[in-house]
């Protein structure tokens, strides 16, 4: 595979546009669902700003429409912010945060989010905050409604993300609502099923997806570049390698051929189907 | 146990798995595995240099298993133990090759005793290589055939320095082998 067959199966659809980064990955929260069993205590596995920059450079180059940008939780690296607004500058960012480190005085670091071609991916799980903060943390629940309204109202766009059991739920119906009066269009508000990978598996949460299960978009962390955003699982601190595509993350042209000659080497129609983003 | 994460079919690399298709791929291809873009290439080059080639299997096997006694690598002297038997060496000539008793006294042909020649000129010692030990083995070996014994005596001794790196463990199928045929 070459770096003008990756092209081409952007420019057709056969590989999705977005490429995932995980910039690192430890976090504040400890989710009862984590897919990578992210909390304080966990390894940082960090990706430079120099990486993260280079990636969307690159990602530009080969053809890719976005970036997505998880973790753990992103906003604890101190330069997060100016990187995520540089690479921004080539390619649209979602930012997938908490959320819960930016209140206060630490609003100001959304600030280079304002205006810019970023939206921030926020989590709410329920409308019942007793309900939210059992998978996601205390107080996680008061955080977030506080700060979305405060982060719309500066000019940064924001997602929210429920990370749910049944999809079609009743419960999420009044969910909807808060998210709306939140002020978050509905288009943003984005329900996915819990992946039954990383702590998720432990816990017998979640559904069971395979890789045909699972959108192939080119998902990169410091421990290589993997098929998918729910590849680089983390279960009983040890990495899942199941869905690994390459150790080598720069030149992104290189996991990018990897993936390519993975897709075309599944059987036809293998792509999403659990609705997974 | 290995240095490394030797990987199974469950934490097969999605690009690695057509190796684990057929159960345990050994322990060279599950270490690999850990870097998945280096066990095809791998593979493929290893498979060209040590397989099926000009030269007949014997004399690859006489290369490769000399190579693994000179550098010294456990894994790969008992593997191919095993395979030198597979492809008739007798162990009399395996024994030879592995130190334990005079060459002349198991390789009567001139043509394997200058080949082995070769061999140990190649992956017994560093730094230049004599004319001599060339010059021997060409009397009996066409050019391309020294040439492409070479080749395997080098893949060997990358596999020998990456079996012995990762201290890759011997698999009891093969140490059972070893056992019977009184070469442990």
């Amino acid at each position: 595979m070459t770096a003008s067959a990756v092209t081409e199966a952007l420019e057709s659809g056969e590989l999705p546009g977005r490429v995932w980064i995980y910039s690192n990955y430890h976090c504040n929260l400890a989710c009862s669902y984590c897919l990578t069993e992210s909390s304080p205590r966990s390894e940082r596995r960090e990706l430079t700003a120099e990486q993260m920059l280079t990636i969307a450079i690159e990602a530009k180059a080969l053809g890719f429409t976005g970036i997505g940008v998880t973790g753990g939780e992103p906003m604890l690296l101190p330069w997060l912010p100016e990187t995520v607004a540089a690479m921004a500058d080539h390619l649209p960012v979602i930012l997938l945060t908490n959320g819960t480190l930016l209140g206060g005085d630490r609003f100001e670091r959304a600030a280079p989010f304002a205006h810019r071609n970023v939206a921030l991916q926020i989590s709410l799980d329920s409308h019942l905050p007793d309900i939210n903060d059992m998978a996601r943390g205390p107080d996680n629940f008061d955080k977030v409604v506080a700060i979305v309204p405060r982060l719309i109202v500066s000019g940064i766009r924001v997602r929210i993300a429920t990370t749910a059991g049944p999809l079609d739920s009743p419960t999420l119906d009044p969910l909807r609502e808060l998210v709306r009066s939140l002020g978050v269009r509905d288009e943003d508000h984005i329900v996915r099923p819990i992946v039954r990978r990383g702590r998720a598996d432990e816990r017998d949460l979640g559904v069971h997806a395979i890789a045909r299960d699972i959108p192939s978009e080119l998902t990169i962390a410091a421990d290589g570049a993997f098929w998918g955003s729910f590849g680089p699982t983390v279960r009983a601190g040890r990495l899942d390698t199941d869905l690994l595509l390459t150790r080598t993350i720069l030149p992104l042209s290189i996991p990018a051929s990897a993936l390519l000659a993975t897709v075309r080497g599944l059987p036809e129609g293998a792509d999403a189907s659990l609705g997974i983003r | 146990m290995s240095r490394t994460q030797l990987l199974d079919a469950d934490q097969a690399p999605i690009t690695t798995q057509q190796y684990f298709a057929d159960g345990d791929p050994g322990p060279i291809v599950a270490a690999l595995a850990t870097v998945p873009e280096l066990l095809g290439p791998t593979l493929n080059f290893v498979g060209a240099a040590l397989g099926p080639g000009s030269v007949s299997l014997r004399a690859k096997e006489l290369a490769i298993l000399r190579t693994s006694v000179l550098q010294g690598c456990r894994y790969c002297v008992h593997a191919h133990t095993a395979v030198a038997l597979d492809v008739g060496l007798s162990t009399d000539e395996i024994r030879a090759l592995r130190g334990d008793i005079a060459l002349e006294d198991a390789f009567s042909e001139l043509a394997e005793r200058a080949l082995i020649g070769w061999i140990d000129a190649l992956a017994g010692a560093t730094g230049p290589i004599p004319d001599d030990a060339w010059v021997a083995a060409r009397e009996h070996w066409p050019e391309h055939a020294l040439v492409e014994l070479t080749v395997t005596v080098g893949a060997t001794m990358f596999l020998n320095r990456l079996a012995t790196g990762l201290d890759l463990p011997t698999s009891d199928e093969v140490a059972s082998r070893l056992s019977v045929a009184s070469l442990a």
